[in-house]
């Protein structure tokens, strides 16, 4: 027997496909070298689904795309993106440039206009020039080419102080000297750590694993990479860009 | 009145998306157009890209839940918005100016955004609404200006491009895209700039101002402009015009970014941080004052927050 | 050779035994007809170059449009039912400009030649809904010349839909003269003006008419200022200078 006074209550029920599942992805470009990188916790309101979930993703040689926001989302677009990936490769017998990855996006961002995919993109890599570049979207695809973004659940408390460290923001320089246009890469890693450890101390939703990418231009040195703990090489074709992992841990509290 | 349009006008576009919504809704966010260059799948010429409309029986309240909205600032996806932007036409071209503040909600998403779209070397488009609206049609629309410019051996008129993107967003009325915008340019007309948005509006005219900040860029505007303004004395009123903006409202700032439209093709002006324009101004370019535009410069000694020497002696004794 | 007629002749795509598409070879055939078409490539850019063929005193030989822009990279000669080609460019460059918007960069010179191609055998019946289906092959070659990251290039097409990258090559009724020509002079060193010469000296030969501004037309696609027809005056110039 139904309850009859629930029933006459009037309900109202709505088509709601979205969820959000946390953590934090940011990416920051150098002179020569891109590095993204995010956490890998994965989260639905205060419970923690699981401790390693990659929000990074290696697309070419030379880039590497973060998404954050609804995983099932984010999975599905990454998929798509790189199945897009091989379909250019087979139609123009190349890889495709960093540029044209960052318009793609915008159009299959686009095309769900109306029904749009959770998800913050950051793109990072190598450019034709090899130059590093970070493009950074919204969920339905505008989008810019800067010099680092961060985006998801800790987006707030980062980005301030990205544009503090990065961009020199508020920060004049001592008589005499000049910020630097770029940064080091050494400088840049510790930047990305300090950003994500503090991230995890101050966001509940923020913790568990850090995964770094690094993308070097062609035939640089390793910039002092050499020594990082945890670093991983993971370059698929000689004399090209090169791809590096680095994973640390966060706090899992 | 917008409702009772509605009910009774069935654009086009929203008509494909009921008849999509009554077939299956599968997996064609991308057209054949995915193999570049279409290799084996040629399309001739489809019109419009195709879209992935959710399968429910009203796909615009369902946009609307999720996406924000000025009227509901709690919901998932937020999408980037505020501005000012402004263009206006003179004896010696078109002045394009916009900001360069983008905010979700209460936080400044990016403060670098270039909201003048460079349509192509002689069309301008700038950004107020909805980013990737004006992003994603204005760069069609460039497509198919170009297009224009190769089968009828001529560039498309100012006039024809506007009415062009005006069809395309009025075929999307009321599915929830939010575009206001300045199509600028020159042609045989001369220079011209017309206003096209999401409504449906398409409008020409000489002085046109968009946004959250538009209300105070229009004060600075209508008091300055005048048809016979030299090209540094344009300038200058575009850039003290997307300053008063930056510096009154709160969904605009960062950086002021200034065009010139000239019979040529447009040329970038430069980039101007709003806070320097308020302390120094825009500093050697042509039309500076030569001074900030901030009017701590023209109370000095005289207001309450910078009082003369002597009253101010006094304070810091009594204290 | 195509005397004897048989039924193999009726359908647009049937195959005789022999494992031929007559229409095809007919269509093919239909070229030797058209107006002689020249292209070289060298590595400071190609040179494409046709005969206008000024039927009557009273035509006015600027109307005739054998060369056509497909993008800024992209040129097009053509030779043979040149109201065939209108289609064909017509396609090329809605999908340049879809791959300039869909990927923001132009278009390679090979995957345009592709995109055009794929139209050659979309005749005969159709399957299903499928649109834009032609009763007939397409009876028009196309030299397509370009500009990418791979350097200046030249292709060729024809009514089959294949097409092949040339140094040089010569289509239409004097082909055959034309491309003998082209492979004893070429080299792999030409310059522009070299190879602006060698086309109309190509032309020259095969032309009934005396060759001058008004009966050839040439373009070239350059890594620097990428397509442009060359206007009478510029044109006066390289024939005085022949």
């Amino acid at each position: 027997m139904p309850d009859m006074a629930a029933l006459a209550h009037p309900q109202q029920r709505q088509f709601n496909p979205y969820s959000e599942n946390g953590g934090t992805i940011l990416a920051i470009a150098g002179a020569d070298f891109s590095v993204i990188a995010g956490d890998t916790r994965q989260s639905e309101g205060y419970s923690i689904q699981t401790r390693y979930a990659p929000k990074v993703f290696r697309l070419t040689d030379r880039a590497v795309l973060a998404v954050n926001g609804f995983a099932a989302d984010g999975n599905m677009f990454v998929k798509k993106v790189k199945q897009r990936l091989e379909w250019y490769r087979h139609a123009h017998a190349k890889d495709m440039p960093l540029r044209a990855i960052a318009r793609l996006i915008q159009t299959m961002l686009y095309a769900r206009r109306f029904f749009p995919y959770y998800v913050y993109n950051i793109l990072g890599g190598i450019e034709e020039d090899g130059t590093g570049a970070v493009y950074s979207f919204d969920p339905v695809g505008s989008y810019e080419r800067e010099a680092c973004r961060a985006a998801g659940a800790a987006s707030s408390l980062v980005q301030p102080f990205l544009d503090n460290q990065i961009y020199f923001k508020n920060q004049r320089p001592a008589a005499g000297t000049s910020h630097p246009a770029h940064l080091p890469l050494p400088t840049v890693l510790s930047i990305v750590i300090d950003s994500f450890t503090s991230a995890t101390e101050r966001h509940i939703e923020v913790g568990d694993g850090l995964e770094m990418y690094v993308v070097l231009a062609k035939g640089r040195t390793l910039q002092g990479l050499e020594g990082i703990r945890g670093m991983q090489e993971l370059t698929a074709t000689e004399d090209g860009e090169r791809v590096f992992i680095v994973r640390r841990d966060l706090k899992r509290d | 009145m917008n409702t009772f349009v509605q009910r009774f006008a069935e654009s086009s576009a929203t008509k494909q998306i009921l008849a999509g919504n009554a077939s299956v809704v599968e997996d064609d966010d991308f057209s054949d157009a995915a193999w570049g260059s279409e290799a084996g799948f040629g399309s001739l010429a489809k019109g419009v890209p195709s879209f992935m409309i959710p399968s429910v029986p009203d796909p615009a309240s369902f946009l609307r839940l999720h996406t924000d909205d000025h009227a509901d600032p709690s919901c998932r996806i937020k999408i980037q918005h505020g501005t000012t932007t402004l263009a206006f036409r003179f004896q010696g071209g078109v002045i394009v100016a916009v900001d360069s503040r983008a905010t979700a909600g209460s936080y400044v998403a990016s403060g670098t955004v270039k909201k003048v779209i460079e349509i192509n070397p002689y069309l301008l488009g700038t950004m107020a609404g909805g980013a990737a609206d004006c992003q994603y049609w204005e760069t069609y629309l460039g497509m198919h200006c170009r297009l224009h410019e190769l089968r009828n051996r001529e560039r498309i008129s100012v006039s024809a491009a506007s009415k062009y993107l005006s069809n395309l967003v009025y075929s999307y009325k009321g599915m929830g895209l939010s575009m206001g915008t300045m199509i600028c340019g020159w042609d045989k007309t001369g220079p011209a700039v017309f206003y096209v948005d999401s409504d449906g509006t398409r409008l020409k005219g000489d002085l046109f101002s968009v946004g959250s900040g538009s209300t105070f860029a229009y004060g600075v505007l209508d008091q300055g402009y005048r048809w016979d303004l030299t090209d540094a004395e344009a300038q200058e009123l575009g850039r003290r015009s997307i300053y008063a903006a930056g510096h009154r409202d709160a969904f605009s700032g960062n950086t002021c970014n200034l065009y010139h439209v000239k019979e040529n093709g447009w040329e970038f002006i430069g980039n101007y941080d709003i806070t320097s324009l308020h302390y120094d101004g825009p500093g050697n370019v042509a039309g500076s004052p030569g001074h900030g535009y901030g009017y701590e410069l023209r109370v000095e000694g005289h207001s309450a927050s910078n009082p003369p020497p002597e009253v101010a002696q006094a304070i810091t004794a009594e204290a | 050779m195509f005397l004897t007629r048989s039924e193999y002749d009726r359908g647009v795509n049937t195959f005789s035994p022999e494992g031929r598409l007559f229409q095809v070879e007919y269509a093919i055939e239909a070229i030797k007809l058209g107006s002689t078409t020249v292209g070289i490539r060298t590595p400071e850019g190609v040179v494409l170059a046709v005969e206008k063929r000024v039927q009557s005193p009273l035509l006015e030989s600027s109307s005739i449009e054998k060369i056509m822009e497909i993008d800024s990279h992209l040129g097009c000669a053509m030779s043979g039912l040149t109201a065939d080609a209108r289609t064909m460019i017509d396609h090329a460059r809605v999908t340049a400009q879809n791959h300039a918007f869909t990927y923001d960069e132009r278009i390679k010179v090979e995957s345009a030649t592709q995109a055009v191609c794929d139209l050659a055998l979309r005749f005969g019946e159709s399957v299903h809904d499928e649109d834009a289906m032609m009763s007939r092959p397409f009876g028009v070659a196309l030299l397509i010349a370009g500009v990418d990251e791979l350097g200046p290039q030249l292709y060729h097409t024809d009514p089959s839909g294949t097409f092949m990258r040339y140094d040089a090559k010569a289509i239409g009724s004097g082909s055959e003269a034309a491309q003998s020509e082209l492979q004893d002079k070429w080299h792999k060193r030409m310059t522009l003006s070299e190879a602006q010469k060698l086309t109309l000296r190509v032309l020259k030969q095969v032309m009934e008419e005396k060759l001058d501004q008004h009966n050839v037309q040439l373009a070239q696609v350059t890594p620097q200022k990428g397509f442009e027809i060359l206007d009478e005056v510029k044109l006066q110039e390289i024939i005085e200078d022949m």
